[in-house]
């Protein structure tokens, strides 16, 4: 399993994998700090070599840029089309959700600020992802 | 004679003016004093005043002392007689009108052509009928009592019409007075100088072609004893042909000839040019208004996007706080000891706090920013609802009881009217006395007004602080009651943004009553 994460608080990054191995989930993280990083990964994905994530998880408010212009680029690239995408974020305004729903993301992962929801809420929610994500491309290819 | 001339004397001395007494004068001429005062005996019945003369010198200087209603003459006298008495009386201006009466003993046609042709206006023929004479004379009585009558009309119209005309010269306004069809009869010398004209002039003019406004009011127009009509701006025309803006007022008096209406004109120039400065003064102070609010939305903007930007970006790092401490103290568990274990909770039970704070004031500014979203119809049971649901942990934590009235439908925001509930419910929670905390929620129209109550059975507020617990992070109390001190500055927040107000009645230990007026 491979996750695209992009997240610029490496506190949040180090919880992710916590909460992974909790849910017993092996994982390799490819973690982008800031959208323009991001951006460029996502426009690579499933070219030249690079692997195709089975899960894209983006924060919203991110260094030069948000997870909407991230959305619209993985929109662009065909390899990611069956890559399930999800905001993960601490706070999101009713527009910028709704303007990220449009490009694509299937859901929003409210970040609890307390650690035991944290552990159990995400990491339930991206094996969940994992399991859904997984059965639609193997059906494809 | 003697007798006679006195009585002349005594009549003339008596100097009362015929108007007073409502007696005229009558002038017997006569050389026969017995015929005299045989005219005299017939005449008296009459009740008028008799002079008498025995000679027509006499009676021509009675005559330019007096003024006659008749003169009876004798045609027949020495010295001068009558004809040439008449052609006397008729050559002094003063008694060219009295009529004259002869008597006379002959019948003859050339003296009634002469007579006549000396202005005689009757022949009385010896012997006299005292009837006849009686009659012959009431006539000219009557018809210069009538004269008297007539003179002393026309001197009362003349003396009114002065009247008028002084009151109409000493008015302050120019003013003209015209029949209904606009036809001006007069005008004031003041109405000469507005609208550069002569008076005569204007007289017989169509007022139109001086004020082409001007109407005649289908209602009619107060009386001339009533208040004018109200102060009616139009444009106005001088002889040159210049307009100006005239201020009218206007009312009617009734004459015989009809209805006639005055009209009070007023420059009105220097008005209009007051008015027009007001006008442009008012205008830049407008747009300076403009500049202001501009300027001032554009700071109040800024703030705004600060004060956003700083709750948000904050919330991250003190998430991640908590966070950490929370999964430090799990790990830690066993091998902290208590001195430890305390500076962790400390650092996370701070963190949160300033977390909740964090909240509070993005929820704060969302508030503050409704107002710029259009209102709609909202159910408040149901927004109360929504309160209750968002609370369902804090209340059956605390074991309250929420009880709503029926509340009404209002055209607001749902949003702010939520979380103008929520928080004043979870205030009537949060300060809540020793017994179990007991909400009530009601309603009462007030005019274009819904006043709403939130009524607790909690601790109370001291009336010191009815105006501070509305201020943001103000607080009464230490942490232990968990106050961020946002609450009810959200809802005066809300409040104010739905265009109502928020205040509070409380005694300290008897609970609390908010009061939320938001119209309807």
């Amino acid at each position: 399993m491979r996750i695209f994460l992009a997240e610029d608080n490496l506190g949040d990054v180090f919880l992710i994998e916590e909460a992974l191995k909790r849910q017993s989930l092996n994982c390799e993280i490819d973690h982008y700090a800031t959208a323009e990083e991001a951006i460029r990964a996502a426009e690579l994905c499933g070219n030249a070599g690079a692997p195709i994530p089975d899960l894209m998880m983006l924060d919203y408010n991110l260094p030069r840029g948000n997870g909407s212009d991230i959305l619209a680029v993985a929109g662009r690239n065909p390899k990611l089309a069956a890559v399930p995408k999800v905001i993960v974020t601490s706070f999101l305004q009713a527009d910028e959700l709704a303007q990220a729903l449009e490009l694509g993301a299937s859901c929003l992962i409210t970040k609890p600020v307390d650690f035991e929801s944290f552990m159990r809420d995400v990491g339930a929610k991206i094996a969940e992802l994992l399991r859904a994500g997984g059965e639609p491309e193997a059906a494809t290819s | 004679m003697t007798a006679i001339r006195e009585r002349t004397t005594l009549s003339v001395a008596a100097k009362v003016p015929p108007e007073e007494n409502g007696r005229v004068k009558l002038l017997l001429v006569d050389d026969d004093a017995d015929n005299l005062l045989a005219l005299q005996a017939i005449l008296e019945p009459l009740q008028q005043d008799l002079m008498l003369a025995q000679t027509g010198t006499d009676a021509l200087r009675l005559c330019l002392e007096h003024d006659f209603a008749a003169i009876l003459l004798d045609v027949r006298m020495p010295e001068m007689d009558g004809f040439e008495t008449a052609e006397m009386i008729r050559a002094r201006k003063k008694s060219l009108q009295t009529p004259i009466l002869f008597v006379t003993a002959y019948r003859s046609d050339e003296q009634l052509f002469r007579g006549y042709n000396l202005g005689a206006v009757d022949f009385l023929f010896k012997p006299i009928v005292p009837e006849i004479l009686q009659s012959k004379v009431t006539v000219f009585v009557e018809l210069r009592r009538t004269e008297q009558l007539l003179r002393r009309k026309a001197e009362e119209l003349e003396r009114a019409e002065q009247r008028f005309r002084a009151v109409l010269e000493a008015a302050p306004d120019a003013m003209v007075i015209t029949n209904q069809a606009g036809t001006i009869e007069l005008a004031n010398s003041r109405a000469d100088t507005l609208f550069g004209r002569s008076r005569e002039a204007l007289i017989g003019r169509d007022i139109h072609s001086v004020l082409p406004a001007w109407e005649c009011a289908e209602e009619g127009f107060p009386r001339a004893s009533q208040q004018p009509t109200p102060e009616q701006r139009l444009i106005a025309y001088r002889d040159d042909g210049s307009p100006f803006p005239a201020e009218i007022t206007r009312n009617s008096f009734h004459t015989p000839d009809g209805l006639l209406i005055t009209t009070a004109i007023r420059d009105a120039t220097d008005q209009a040019h007051a008015e027009a400065r007001i006008q442009k003064t008012n205008l830049e102070l407008e747009k300076r208004v403009a500049e202001r609010t501009a300027a001032l939305r554009y700071s109040n903007e800024a703030l705004r996007q600060f004060a956003w930007a700083a709750s948000h970006d904050l919330q991250e790092p003190i998430r991640t706080v908590v966070t950490y401490s929370q999964w430090l103290s799990q790990i830690m568990n066993s091998n902290l000891g208590a001195r430890e274990s305390k500076m962790l909770a400390t650092i996370e039970q701070h963190a949160s706090r300033l977390n909740q704070l964090l909240a509070g004031l993005r929820q704060y500014i969302q508030v503050s920013d409704s107002g710029l979203h259009p209102m709609t119809p909202v159910d408040c049971n149901a927004v109360v609802k929504a309160a209750t649901w968002n609370l369902q942990a804090m209340i059956q934590e605390s074991g309250a009881s929420i009880e709503c009235g029926t509340l009404p439908t209002i055209t607001s925001l749902e949003l702010p009217l939520v979380q103008l509930f929520q928080n004043l419910i979870s205030n009537a929670i949060k300060y809540r006395s020793a017994e179990p905390p007991v909400v009530r929620i009601s309603a009462q129209a007030d005019e274009n007004y819904w006043v709403f109550s939130v009524r607790d059975n909690g601790i109370g507020i001291d009336p010191n602080y009815f105006d501070y617990i509305f201020g943001v992070f103000r607080r009464l109390h230490v942490s232990e009651k968990s106050g961020t001190g946002i609450g009810l500055a959200i809802c005066r927040a809300a409040a104010e943004r739905l265009g109502g107000r928020i205040w509070v009645e409380s005694t300290p230990g008897n609970g609390s009553t908010f009061h939320v007026s938001l119209p309807q």
